[in-house]
């Protein structure tokens, strides 16, 4: 007996660590029993109320992950929102062009503008359409709102068009409502003028310009600007100041109108105006 | 037989300190992107089992594991089967001169029981799963055990008591 004693405390340490070890088995085992789930509940009671005090400490390190994730997030979705209005403004401008084109009874090829130039006294627009397309020299350009100018010169798919914004440019042009003639031009710097008007003409601030059926160029009835200024040139000539219909600035799409010069009338004129010796 | 009380309430409550921190804030030094987080009690049950011996160390080690495994909600009886084995096998590294309680030498004693600890926890965890014991290696137990080797160094830097010299303790 005293033997089996010493025996068992020899060995206590191992019979601990059975019993220990049988312990965790047995709890291991019985993982969905009622008490067990009781019990966890109770614990995790307990320590909940506890840690959510705890919860309320930032962690630093996830705080600047997730900054760092919403940072990228808020970049794409940016990106995402920027391209949707892009999507919509270019869905406007379609609509609207559409609606034009098809309002129109003249035939138009539909073109967008890949350069420009608004800053120089000769200004010009360069449109992704040519001859492949039917565009060639002297077509006029337009868009909803009205005239813009006409094309100059052209190649198998692009074409480039003198605006209002060109000192070469001149178009005869009529006050809609008292159809008084005149002739516009750009001055080089920043207004569009209209001249040989009579001094005792009918116009006022707010009449609209459009292109005269005297312009071998333009159909008539083209809309071209407003009157914004009317002063007097000289003892005989009205000075017009007019802000153009179209915004050169956010131009973008244009049509080109299949409308040529009349050659008849073109060389009658000239050869009427220029006699042979 | 002689229970040093003191010495039992002092376990007690670095365990229930280190429990609760263990479940409450050991995220502040988790690598989340590695899904990893240091063992702290397990440092602390091999510093009882170095010291006190292998029952104590398995006595603790059972009852520390049972409370992290009621308050985890997984396995119960599963931290506190690798607990007590490992709290038990670091009662091995007892010596007279605590010797594996000095530095370094510390540091071995917790990777090594720190490996047998998570080898004993995720090879059952995983059992029945389609997962590869090797990738359960060095997915887990490996990367798991090195954290908490790297944690339990600071263990080393720790001031030690007044008038207790170890310097004749040299790690050689």
């Amino acid at each position: 007996m005293k033997k089996l004693g010493q025996l068992i405390l020899n060995i206590k340490e191992y019979l601990i660590l059975s019993v220990l070890i049988v312990f965790s088995l047995a709890f291991l085992f019985s993982n969905d029993n009622t008490q067990v789930r009781f019990l966890r509940a109770v614990a995790v009671g307990m320590f909940g109320t506890v840690q959510s005090g705890i919860s309320s400490i930032p962690n630093v390190f996830e705080l600047q992950q997730e900054n760092k994730m919403l940072r990228e997030n808020n970049i794409r979705l940016s990106n995402e929102v920027s391209g949707l209005k892009e999507s919509k403004l270019e869905n406007i401008r379609l609509t609207r062009s559409l609606s034009f084109k098809e309002s129109t009874g003249l035939g138009l090829v539909s073109a967008n503008v890949v350069n420009k130039s608004l800053i120089q006294t000769r200004n010009t627009i360069t449109l992704n359409v040519g001859e492949n397309d039917s565009v060639y020299i002297n077509m006029p350009v337009i868009t909803d709102a009205g005239l813009v100018g006409r094309i100059v010169s052209t190649s198998k798919n692009y074409s480039i068009a003198q605006i209002l914004l060109n000192k070469d440019l001149r178009v005869t042009v009529k006050v809609q409502r008292s159809r008084v003639d005149g002739i516009l031009s750009y001055d080089g710097v920043s207004s569009l003028t209209a001249t040989n008007i009579p001094k005792n003409a009918d116009v006022v601030v707010g009449d609209v310009i459009i292109t005269s059926e005297y312009s071998n160029l333009f159909p008539s009835g083209l809309p071209i600007g407003t009157v914004t200024e009317t002063g007097n040139l000289d003892n005989l000539f009205k000075k017009i100041e007019i802000t153009p219909l179209v915004n050169f600035l956010s131009l973008e799409n244009v049509f080109v109108l299949k409308y040529l010069v009349n050659k008849e009338r073109y060389f009658l004129e000239k050869s009427y105006q220029s006699p042979k010796k | 037989m002689n229970i040093d009380y003191k010495s039992i309430i002092r376990n007690a409550i670095l365990l229930f300190v280190l429990i609760f921190v263990q479940k409450s804030l050991v995220w502040f030094i988790s690598l989340s992107q590695l899904n990893l987080s240091p063992d702290l009690v397990i440092i602390a049950l091999i510093y009882i089992g170095v010291r006190e011996g292998k029952i104590s160390g398995a006595v603790y080690g059972f009852v520390a594991g049972l409370l992290l495994d009621v308050l985890s909600g997984s396995f119960l009886g599963l931290l506190a089967l690798s607990y007590t084995v490992s709290a038990f096998i670091a009662g091995f590294f007892q010596t007279e001169n605590d010797r594996f309680l000095v530095r370094f030498n510390f540091i071995i004693a917790v990777f090594a029981i720190s490996i047998l600890s998570n080898f004993i926890y995720f090879g059952l965890f995983f059992q029945g799963t389609p997962i590869l014991f090797a990738k359960v290696m060095l997915l887990y137990i490996f990367p798991s055990s090195t954290y908490t080797t790297i944690i339990s160094l600071v263990y080393t830097i720790l001031p030690k008591k007044k008038g207790y010299d170890r310097s004749y303790l040299s790690e050689s």
